[in-house]
């Protein structure tokens, strides 16, 4: 029995076992190793504009900002730039995986130093940033997907367990949904937001940058009634995927329109590296256990080799083992349920688990035909 | 792992909380408000001299130009009509405390009183509102 627990009443002591069981689970890392490799690219285009400054001699301290607490320590300007180029050159072993718990955190402490120095540093897709990057610090993602992991095959070490407690990658998942609600719920009591004056008033004012479009299509955009339906739209996407990514049966849409969601921001405002950043967090929702599906294949079938390197190449998330099949016999993936499903299902099946193709693939999973093709083994 | 137990509840409460805080704090750390407003607003910024002289900032000054010391947060032209990015309350907070910094890192200016703002905003589709900023006095203005 826990101990903590030990004095609470029964019912109490129940839950918070349950509590215990579900952060100290044994579950994969996979998910938060790639994100990692995906976060090193992320920090550097996060630090760019500080960079590109510091080569020209410039730091914040040349113009406005506004320390949080006079109290908060400044560095000399040469050990400054010095740290930026420093968490740089981490933000890159973290993603190679070099000595990776190190990076990772060095990565997190100078990003999270740099920007706690002033209040004209924070932004909603820098408060994301840092909470992924605490996040990788505190999780043992870097045992795979890593050069350490390289180097201590090579040195014939044996291989670390790449399972660990699970309370990071809830943690992550928390933030993840938390940040989606509240957004959304704060658009939601906003009757200016939920009636549409917001986003009506934003593509009026921004009319100019329209032209590309046809008539009929500015007309539409910059028509009050349309903004009505659309900011309900939006709103309601954000709750959307805030609540659907917790269940399985729903994660798929919500992985599947929150790119789409990305892609549209992106596409429309200025939003620095979270568009990025929260495509690449959304494998976090990948179920934490690897190779629990098989993809059988016929070796002598140029078309089921083809597959299989792609699914070797592309499988990140290490959901498959391909293994061969009987000579002649259709391609079959087998789903960690038992369930199997053949011929091209399999293929569209196998491609929606990718995380590169995934969003191409899983409206296939919807024809009738690929939902037919599934039977129990 | 009451260590573990104690860590993620914290984070929860916090985050939580800080989501709650983001709907009357002017800096919204952490709370995720995105596209908040429509809101835009524009502002006459003056220098006062000592001897009541009212200059815009758009003049340089003692070998200083606003849009130099202030290049960030949507601040280099107030002059210029402006959609508040993250909200009128967050961008006025700015602004004020961009009119101090400037009043107290510009020791070549010795003219100077105090820099005062006047603010026409416009939050969403409300009729337009004016409110006067100034900064903290300076002090040795001749």
């Amino acid at each position: 029995m826990n101990v903590s627990a030990a004095g609470a009443p029964p019912r109490a002591r129940g839950l918070i076992e349950q509590f215990d069981e579900l952060l100290g689970r044994s579950v994969s890392m996979r998910g938060l190793a790639l994100l990692r490799v995906l976060s090193g690219p992320v920090v550097l285009l996060h630090l760019r504009p500080y960079l590109s400054d510091s080569l020209d001699g410039h730091t914040y301290r040349d113009a406005f900002h506004h320390p949080y607490a006079a109290w908060y320590p400044e560095l000399p300007e040469a050990a400054y730039i010095a740290l930026l180029w420093l968490a740089a050159a981490a933000a890159v072993a973290m993603s190679v995986g070099l000595l990776t718990r190190l990076a990772t955190a060095t990565t997190f402490a100078i990003v999270a130093y740099n920007v706690f120095l002033s209040t004209t540093h924070f932004h909603n897709n820098r408060a994301y940033l840092l909470i992924v990057l605490g996040v990788l610090a505190v999780a043992p993602c870097g045992r795979e997907l890593s050069l350490d992991a390289r180097l201590r095959r090579r040195r014939n070490k044996p291989p670390l367990d790449l399972s660990a407690p699970a309370w990071p990658l809830w943690l992550l998942r928390f933030e993840c949904a938390a940040i989606y609600a509240a957004s959304g719920i704060s658009k939601l009591v906003d009757p200016d937001w939920f009636g549409g004056t917001v986003t009506w008033q934003r593509v009026v004012r921004a009319r100019d940058e329209l032209q590309a479009l046809p008539d009929w299509a500015v007309s539409v955009l910059t028509d009050r009634s349309f903004h009505t339906g659309a900011a309900k739209f939006i709103v309601l996407t954000e709750l959307f995927i805030a609540v659907a990514l917790w269940s399985r049966r729903t994660r798929y849409a919500a992985v599947w329109v929150a790119v789409v969601f990305h892609v549209s921001i992106e596409a429309s405002a200025s939003v620095q590296v979270f568009s990025f950043l929260a495509i690449a967090v959304l494998v976090i929702w990948a179920v934490p256990s690897t190779r629990d599906r098989i993809l059988h294949i016929d070796p002598a079938k140029a078309g089921h080799r083809r597959l299989a390197a792609l699914v070797r190449a592309l499988d990140w998330l290490a959901r498959f083992r391909v293994e061969p099949a009987e000579p002649g016999s259709r391609a079959e993936v087998v789903d960690r349920n038992r369930s199997a499903i053949r011929g091209g299902p399999a293929f569209a099946f196998a491609l929606s688990r990718l995380p590169l193709t995934a969003w191409f693939a899983l409206p296939a999973l919807l024809l009738p035909s690929v939902r037919r093709a599934r039977t129990r083994r | 792992m009451v260590g573990r137990r104690v860590v993620v509840v914290a984070v929860v409460v916090v985050q939580l909380a800080l989501i709650a805080r983001g709907y009357w704090s002017d800096h919204k750390e952490f709370a995720f408000q995105m596209f908040p407003e429509s809101s835009t607003w524009r502002a006459d910024v003056v220098r006062v001299t000592a001897d009541g002289r009212r200059v815009p900032v758009e003049l340089p000054w003692s070998g200083y130009r606003w849009d130099e010391l202030v290049p960030n947060r949507g601040l280099p032209y107030p002059s210029v009509r402006h959609h508040a990015d993250a909200g009128l309350d967050n961008q006025l907070a700015f602004l004020e405390e961009a009119l101090d910094w400037v009043a107290h890192n510009t020791p070549r200016d010795r003219e100077t009183r105090y820099l005062e703002a006047r603010v026409t905003s416009w939050h969403n589709d409300d009729p337009p509102k004016v409110e006067l900023i100034r900064s903290d006095v300076r002090g040795g203005a001749r």
